[in-house]
């Protein structure tokens, strides 16, 4: 296991948001579960905290949140993921599927 | 809606938010509370938020109920202490409520990462079920998955009044590859898919009588399925057990030595195997008359 | 805890320390016990199994049947449950047949005569593992066990073969984590097992004990909190019937 926690600096989450917090995905083979949840702090940045049963690929998750809190404003979120060995692409669709039940809602 | 996806294919949280009524579904000690199994973390095995298990109250049709999934792919959606606290403190609310309890069924029994801990919550939770009985508050498992019902999770499941399948549901104590380490693979090949659905399939348990409704493997067919049996119960009495011992006893005479599960299927009036297997839920169950 | 030494009993010496001369009314048949004894010269119904064997379908049937048979016959009647079973035979005919469905039959008779006033209690005497523990001898209102009985959902060294977790590792986890250890006294530690019973105890008296003590509710989670084996499920349980209840 290998486990970190980083803030990355991103635009404050809209001001209001369908759901309190949003939870993408399984922890499964080659598959992870997000939760996003509101009232992180600061709102400027995405507070995030990972923890994974494949360790040596801290730089690729550091790359891969760096990357989504720059192209969405999730500033003032906290971002939890268990992980079971996804491959960043699937780390991405969860944080995004994540993101959209947060400020949209489930459907 | 939801009727082109298939029902087996949804993760435990699809499957919820499919059956209920929209936005009817309020989870109880939900991810965000992190209820996580220091046990795994010990064993560097990966935690999940919800422990693998999905529970809360929702409405379905208008009508509350308590509603629980497992998550088939969180280590075998197996039940470890904390899954198991959960579950147990499920049905008991909905004896305390008296509110139906539905149970979305996708667990190989025991987490044995956990060891005895899980064991002794489903013995504690067929506690919790029983006095839902008493009580005639309806408990309803759904088995719709491969994972399906095994091992104690196999049991506890015929501890409820009602079992709905689907054809891809499977539902037994031991699994194929178990029965093919013990018995050899000449015997049992578990790789014999056939075999293996008839063996423990949906369509097997529905023509035995141990599900007692076979249905469409789609979120709107499960739902219709578990809006029927929400205003029933079926007591344990002393005319229900020994109707239940004389069946089982018939069943076992009967097909205590078939070496081949189609002298099931062919003595319950299946006539065309071959088309019998290939039918859905719901036109097998309209081809084979019911074995009581 | 002390590792059982002497050679393991025959069922019938098992039988005959608890229920002295009125074995004779206990039937043992392919490794199934049935019959009526007496406990302290009060009458007691009899089921169990014996020798480590499988329960498969007919087993479970004629206990069912033995069960049925006393609810009728004998009502009220203390059913005192004997398990020495290594578990379900995994079996392609017995799953065909539906053995979890004989198993829920077998539940469903024991719930019957609980709500009838028969009182319940397990004796683990021998192997009480997994499958064969869940579908009669857990569902107890009161469970003891022997120290010399094998309880738990499976050996050490099995888990490690299926988890493909080391065997030392567990071995080593299993000292902080009694739900790994195999044995009567970490069982009870989870609070499976109500009391262990060991070899100089007079097994008559605490089974008459047993009986007079016991109680419909069921109190493991509480027992496992207090003793400290599995601390988290009776919070959690509470937790769940708090927040459903708002």
């Amino acid at each position: 296991m290998e486990k970190f926690t980083k803030a990355f600096p991103s635009k404050p989450l809209p001001s209001k948001t369908a759901k309190p917090w949003a939870l993408a995905g399984v922890v499964g083979s080659g598959n992870l579960e997000v939760m996003l949840e509101r009232g992180g702090k600061p709102s400027d940045a995405m507070e995030c905290h990972v923890e994974t049963s494949i360790p040596g690929y801290k730089a690729s998750w550091l790359a891969a949140l760096s990357d989504f809190a720059h192209h969405y404003p999730a500033g003032g979120t906290k971002v939890t993921i268990n992980d079971q060995g996804a491959p960043p692409v699937l780390v991405n669709l969860r944080l995004r599927q994540a993101y959209d039940h947060l400020t949209k809602g489930d459907k | 809606m939801t009727g082109a996806i298939l029902f087996h294919e949804l993760t435990a949280r699809q499957r919820v938010a499919a059956l209920v009524d929209a936005g009817s579904f309020s989870e109880l000690l939900p991810p965000p509370e992190r209820i996580t199994s220091p046990y795994l973390a010990q064993l560097g095995i990966p935690v999940s938020f919800d422990d693998g298990l999905v529970i809360g109250h929702a409405r379905i049709g208008g009508k509350k109920i308590y509603l629980a999934a497992q998550v088939g792919q969180f280590v075998g959606g197996a039940v470890g202490e904390i899954h198991g606290a959960k579950l147990t403190g499920l049905f008991k609310a909905a004896a305390r409520d008296k509110l139906p309890c539905v149970l979305i069924i996708e667990s190989g029994g025991v987490r044995l990462h956990e060891g005895s801990s899980g064991e002794i919550a489903i013995a504690e939770t067929m506690r919790a079920i029983f006095e839902c009985r008493a009580l005639k508050v309806p408990t309803i498992a759904v088995i719709a998955t491969d994972i399906g019902a095994f091992g104690g999770i196999g049991i506890l499941s015929t501890c409820c009044d009602f079992r709905i399948m689907t054809e891809h549901g499977r539902l037994g104590i031991s699994g194929p590859i178990v029965i093919e380490k013990w018995m050899g693979k000449k015997a049992y090949d578990s790789a014999n898919r056939a075999l293996v659905w008839k063996t423990s399939g949906g369509k097997t348990k529905y023509l035995l009588g141990d599900a007692d409704a076979l249905v469409h493997d789609t979120a709107d067919a499960v739902r219709d399925g578990i809006s029927k049996f929400l205003g029933k119960s079926s007591a344990v009495s002393l005319v229900s057990v020994k109707a239940r011992q004389k069946e089982l006893q018939k069943r076992l005479k009967k097909f205590g030595a078939a070496s081949d599960p189609d002298t099931v299927w062919k003595s319950m009036g299946v006539r065309d195997i071959q088309a019998a297997s290939l039918a859905s839920g719901p036109e097998f169950a309209a081809l084979a008359k019911r074995g009581k | 805890m002390k590792k059982p030494t002497q050679k393991k009993p025959s069922a019938r010496a098992v039988l005959a320390r608890m229920f002295g001369a009125t074995v004779e009314g206990i039937s043992i048949e392919k490794s199934v016990l049935t019959g009526y004894a007496a406990v302290d010269g009060k009458k007691v119904c009899v089921i169990g199994t014996c020798d480590g064997t499988y329960i498969d379908n007919g087993a479970a049937l004629r206990l069912a049947a033995h069960v049925i048979e006393c609810i009728e016959r004998a009502p009220k009647t203390p059913i005192v449950m004997l398990v020495d079973s290594a578990g379900q035979e995994p079996n392609r005919v017995a799953e065909m047949l539906g053995l979890a469905s004989y198993f829920g039959h077998l539940l469903s008779c024991l719930e019957l005569a609980r709500r009838k006033g028969h009182k319940l209690i397990t004796v683990a005497t021998g192997q009480a593992v997994g499958g064969a523990f869940l579908c009669y001898g857990m569902f107890a209102d009161r469970i003891y066990a022997l120290d010399s009985a094998s309880v738990g959902l499976m050996p050490i060294a099995a888990m490690s073969a299926v988890t493909k977790i080391p065997a030392p590792v567990l071995e080593k986890l299993s000292k902080t984590m009694p739900s790994l250890e195999f044995g009567a006294a970490p069982f009870a530690l989870l609070g499976g097992v109500e009391e262990v019973w060991s070899a100089s105890d007079d097994i008559q008296a605490k089974l008459a004990a047993a009986i007079a003590a016991s109680s419909t509710e069921d109190n493991r989670a509480e027992l496992g909190k207090k003793r400290g084996g599995r601390k988290l499920a009776l919070d959690i349980r509470k937790k769940v019937l708090a927040e459903s209840a708002r």
